[in-house]
């Protein structure tokens, strides 16, 4: 950063953000029908017109595309092929008897007691159906013998889709200039920006570098928490995720005093009252939230029209 | 009609720390675009189009790049999101000048690992059904990569060690990286468990980071930039995204790309005075001097340790991995190192590869050739 | 521009609503298969690939061109993902575009998809929003869409009618398209009496959530010919943007979308994009972004994209037929339809569109956008 130089490191707080998300994926037709088979305590491989067999089952062969041909029947014996432990937890490749690849799974044993080469066998978790942990991870069986690949004359239907759910926390850097603006709201309830270069009005959010020509902003400007609406429209539908009563304002509101724009909300009564009254020049004021700042957008709850 | 020459004209990264606590995405974005142009006599005025590497993942945010673009100078300019390494992103502004299209570009490439689970990022690129849900992904892939490469290859725990403190203390020396303090073998050896057989030390260090690299047809080159280095050749190559079905000796993927980009620049042999590689793991390092060419199998070490070719004397990935944008740096390390040699001891370096890495298991790979 | 480069083969699956017999991979197999037959082609001939889709979070798989390079069998290939919001495919046509132009390829094959019956559509594009500032009233791309349509009614003293019929025109446009999974007949009444989601925008303003993906191929003149005797030469393409939260953000025009046309009509040496252009074809993630359109691209002057869409220009026997397939009416699998919009566009001026063939077709304009409605392109293309 071009900025002044830091000597020593900064401790600061820093913004938490969650995205969670929930998903019904489809696993296709070689995938759903493996996870639609774990119940049955069975891996359903594929077999390519090549006679290239594998397990689990594909639908298209990992080195070149090859449509598979037929489902098979796995053996649940293998042989290790290679294993590391990440964070405590053995995770090896296993080559099914009669299988041409291998199979990523966890290994249920100690890194030490494994060799490239030992058998190994399938452990099942009681309970667990449509996912691949059904099989809980395959387990050292030096004595048992050799299995076979068998055909399957029919399959349980592939399931056609199975939950998913995508967590992800970040933990956000204010940065100096966001950091100043929620410091300001939290501390003394007031909405700073930065100047345009060249200009007075105040861009928010601020920044280092303005978006548009690229030059170093101005000074700081405390902008009021009254303002004009550039543009509105009425939220009329239920959203997950989004636990607000409808319908209500989504508002993009110019504060007096800064040049961009801030979105926020304003609560009404009816849709059609509010196409009448709230519009874009409509004037509107903050309102803050009772109880203590937080040093986020939140503190100011809503917005409300001003009464001309 | 001939297709134009590329030249890198200037470069700019911020310092890569393993976390810029202090500063937001465009904070360190806007840092290097602006660095950039200074002492080119250029603006971003001049500049046709960005091309920007990102991810949305790591970022946070959906389509990232749309609340970057003032940061990243691209108002009222053609834009584009390459979601891969930087280096993809150079790739694509390279063919666009090549084609007449344009004659200046800038591609701008960060990560801000910090801010989340870096894990995390790298299982969500692994297939939903089968394999995510057994916990493989980057930790693992690296873990086995060394498993087999150390069964086939006669290398110690202590030599990885030196090799991975070697990389630390020129990634200390070279002043792009912040490092309190450089680890020697035994403390990389003592950094507990990465991925069996490898200790964290031995895997690459996500960092927070911006790099920014100006590229622009030879005639503008030339006039701007007292040694310009030049793209002579380009190559890039996707393994299979079965990691288990890989060539279990080899980064068949990287050896591709540098064919490919060897082809394309006229080499007849390999003979490269520097080479800035990216790896996930020191042992993935190795198969990628090897997969350049650099060595023959199982040889990556010797040259690592003393070859003609001067390998990552910026460190490369492993002090300092900022996820989407280290092979971006490794273009602007080597680059730099063929311009401005007397910045490293001086001599008369000619010619340079350049490799990026994406992917669980390095899976997508990019080489790119420098001369000057 | 020193190669030329057209598209020589098209292929889309038929987009459904919800695709639960294949995967994301395997439905991308679909359009790559029919791509390449189309061409006349196999994969062993393509030299590079370029994949588009919209943000990952839409379908959970972090950059899945890792995944999907298998289904279709390019490993070994060079293979990279551009993302651009809704104007995926199209910044991965742009991309692979510049792959054959700038000589790094002969053939690159374009595919874009989207899976949006795996995900949360709505919540996922609200993660657009910055977390810090607006995050929590996000309301996917809809909120600011309908505030920005709703302003530029205001400013020109217009109503929801000029919208609406946009959404009557696309959805009937739509009940001939093979590929369309929409295709229930609707009158102008329909869309005006329709519930609002996000007033003004109502239901039928709306395009369905869809699975699909499509593909094309791009070849080099040298190696055209291979493929078909007339492809479809793009004559110029460009992509450019604008910063989300300018002070001076116009509502009224695309100011990135008239940048866009103005390079591109240049290189295609287009004075009366109006008169010159026989076929339209544009992505409206609502009925309002078509109106904006006919303005940013010069179709009429600004503020009469109202009189335009009234005057029945743009349908399809009109002089200026704009979506003929019925654009996203009819099917939205978001990050596909870039891709989509050249394939309908390029099959027209090669004689063959699936819906229906404008009569003597020779030059298409094909638009596609996304993100905060800031990140717009646009490429003429001709036979």
């Amino acid at each position: 950063m071009y900025s002044a130089p830091d000597s020593y490191p900064i401790d600061l707080p820093t913004f938490r953000s969650r995205i969670d998300l929930p998903y019904t994926l489809t696993p296709g037709r070689a995938a759903g029908t493996f996870l639609a088979e774990v119940k049955n305590q069975r891996i359903i491989g594929s077999r390519f017109a090549s006679g290239r067999v594998v397990a689990p089952a594909q639908d298209f062969s990992s080195i070149d595309g090859e449509e598979s041909e037929s489902f098979v029947e796995a053996p649940q014996t293998g042989v290790l092929t290679a294993f590391t432990r990440v964070d405590g937890q053995v995770i090896g490749f296993v080559r099914l008897d009669g299988c041409d690849n291998e199979f990523p799974h966890r290994i249920l044993a100690s890194l030490e007691d494994l060799s490239i080469g030992q058998r190994v066998k399938a452990e099942w978790e009681e309970g667990v159906e449509q996912s691949v942990l059904a099989i809980k991870g395959f387990a050292p069986a030096a004595d048992l013998p050799v299995g076979t690949v068998k055909p399957l004359a029919t399959t349980e239907e592939p399931l056609g889709v199975i939950p998913y759910e995508m967590k992800l926390d970040f933990e956000h850097a204010y940065g100096p200039y966001y950091g100043r603006m929620f410091d300001e709201i939290r501390e003394n309830g007031r909405i700073m920006g930065v100047r345009q270069p060249g200009l007075d009005t105040a861009l928010l959010p601020p920044r280092e570098i303005d978006d548009i020509t690229h030059a170093r902003t101005g000074t700081w400007k405390t902008c009021a928490d009254t303002g004009t609406i550039r543009a509105c429209s009425i939220i009329n539908m239920e959203v997950y995720g989004v636990t607000r009563k409808v319908p209500y304002v989504y508002a993009e509101i110019v504060l007096d005093g800064a040049s961009t724009k801030m979105i926020h909300v304003i609560e009404i009564d009816s849709l059609e009252e509010a196409k009448a009254t709230i519009k874009p020049g409509t004037r509107v004021r903050a309102v803050w939230s009772k109880g203590e700042r937080q040093g986020r957008v939140s503190d100011i709850e809503r917005f409300e029209v001003i009464d001309t | 009609m001939a297709l134009s020459k590329v030249g890198v004209v200037a470069t700019a990264q911020t310092e890569l720390r393993p976390a810029w606590s202090n500063a937001q995405h465009i904070d360190l974005i806007s840092s290097v675009v602006a660095s950039v142009f200074k002492g080119t006599g250029l603006t971003i005025d001049d500049v046709d189009f960005i091309i920007d590497s990102g991810s949305d993942v790591l970022d946070g945010r959906s389509i990232s790049n749309c609340g970057f673009l003032g940061a990243l100078g691209a108002h009222h300019k053609e834009e584009a999101r390459v979601e891969e390494d930087g280096l993809w992103g150079a790739l694509y502004g390279v063919n666009k000048i090549r084609s007449g299209a344009s004659s200046i570009g800038l591609i701008v490439a960060y990560s801000k690992p910090s801010e989340s689970a870096v894990d995390l990022y790298w299982n969500s690129q692994v297939e939903p059904f089968y394999q995510r849900p057994v916990g493989f992904g980057q930790r693992a892939a690296n873990g086995i990569q060394a498993q087999r490469y150390l069964a086939a290859a006669g290398v110690s725990d202590k030599d990885l060690a030196e090799l991975v403190a070697r990389r630390w203390a020129a990634a200390a020396a070279n002043g792009g990286v912040a490092i309190d303090e450089v680890p020697d073998p035994e403390a990389v050896l003592a950094s507990g468990e990465g991925a069996a057989p490898l200790t964290k030390l031995m895997l690459a260090r996500p960092v927070d980071g911006a790099v920014a690299v100006l590229i622009a047809r030879e005639d503008i080159a030339r006039r701007v930039s007292r040694n310009p280095a030049f793209i002579t050749g380009m190559g890039t190559a996707m393994d299979t995204h079965s990691f288990a079905e890989r060539d279990a000796s080899r980064l068949t993927a990287a050896e591709k790309a540098a064919a490919m980009a060897y082809r394309n620049a006229g080499w007849a042999s390999v003979d490269a005075d520097i080479a800035e590689i990216s790896a996930s793991s020191i042992i993935g390092e190795l198969m990628a001097i090897e997969a350049l060419g650099l060595a023959g199998q199982g040889e990556g070490l010797a040259a690592a340790q003393s070859g003609k070719t001067a390998i990552n004397r910026s460190g490369g990935a492993l002090p300092a991995d900022p996820i989407m944008a280290t092979g971006l740096v490794r273009l602007v390390e080597a680059s730099r190192q063929l311009s401005q040699p007397e910045l490293y001891g001086g001599g008369a370096p000619r010619r340079a590869i350049v490799h990026g890495a994406g992917g669980v298991g390095m899976q997508n790979n990019c080489v790119f050739t420098l001369e000057v | 521009m020193g190669r030329h480069v057209g598209i020589v083969g098209v292929g889309q699956t038929n987009h459904s609503r919800r695709r639960t017999d294949v995967s994301q991979a395997g439905l991308v197999r679909e359009a790559v298969n029919r791509a390449l037959a189309d061409a006349k082609l196999s994969m062993d001939d393509i030299d590079t690939v370029v994949v588009a889709t919209g943000p990952v979070l839409f379908a959970a798989v972090n950059q899945p061109e890792k995944w999907v390079v298998d289904a279709i069998g390019a490993q070994g290939k060079s293979v990279v993902r551009l993302t651009s919001g809704g104007g995926a495919g199209f910044a991965g046509a742009l991309a692979g575009y510049y792959q054959v132009a700038g000589g790094f390829s002969e053939r690159t094959l374009v595919v874009a998809y989207d899976k949006l019956s795996e995900g949360q559509l709505q919540y996922s594009i609200s993660t657009l929003y910055d977390p810090f500032w607006g995050r929590e009233f996000a309301v996917g791309i809809m909120g600011f869409s309908a505030a920005y349509w709703r302003a530029r009614m205001e400013a020109l003293g217009h109503t929801e009618e000029a919208a609406a019929m946009v959404a009557a025109k696309n959805r009937n446009n739509a009940i001939d398209n093979p590929y369309a999974h929409q295709k229930k007949p609707v009158t102008v009444e329909d869309v005006l009496n329709s519930k609002p989601l996000c007033w003004p925008i109502k239901l039928l303003d709306v395009p369905p959530i869809s699975d699909g993906a499509a593909a094309i191929v791009l070849a080099s003149e040298k190696v055209a010919h291979h493929s078909t005797g007339r492809p479809a030469w793009i004559q110029g393409i460009a992509y450019c943007c604008e910063a989300d939260n300018a002070a001076e953000r116009s509502l009224m025009l695309s100011e990135p979308l008239a940048l866009a046309s103005r390079q591109v009509y240049r290189a295609a040496g287009i004075t009366n994009p109006r008169r010159q252009f026989d076929v339209v074809e544009v992505q409206e993630p609502y009925s309002c972004f078509e109106l904006n359109y006919y303005e940013s691209l010069g179709l009429c002057p600004p503020g009469q994209a109202a009189d335009l869409v009234a005057s029945g220009a743009t349908q399809r026997d009109g002089d200026i037929p704009v979506n003929p397939s019925g654009g996203c009416m009819g099917a939205n699998p978001i990050g596909a339809v870039g891709v989509i919009r050249l394939i309908e566009a390029a099959t027209q001026v090669m004689g063959r569109n699936e819906t229906h063939q404008i009569k003597d077709a020779k030059l298409a304009l094909v638009q596609s956008g996304g993100g905060w409605a800031n990140l717009r392109g646009c490429a003429v293309l001709s036979a």
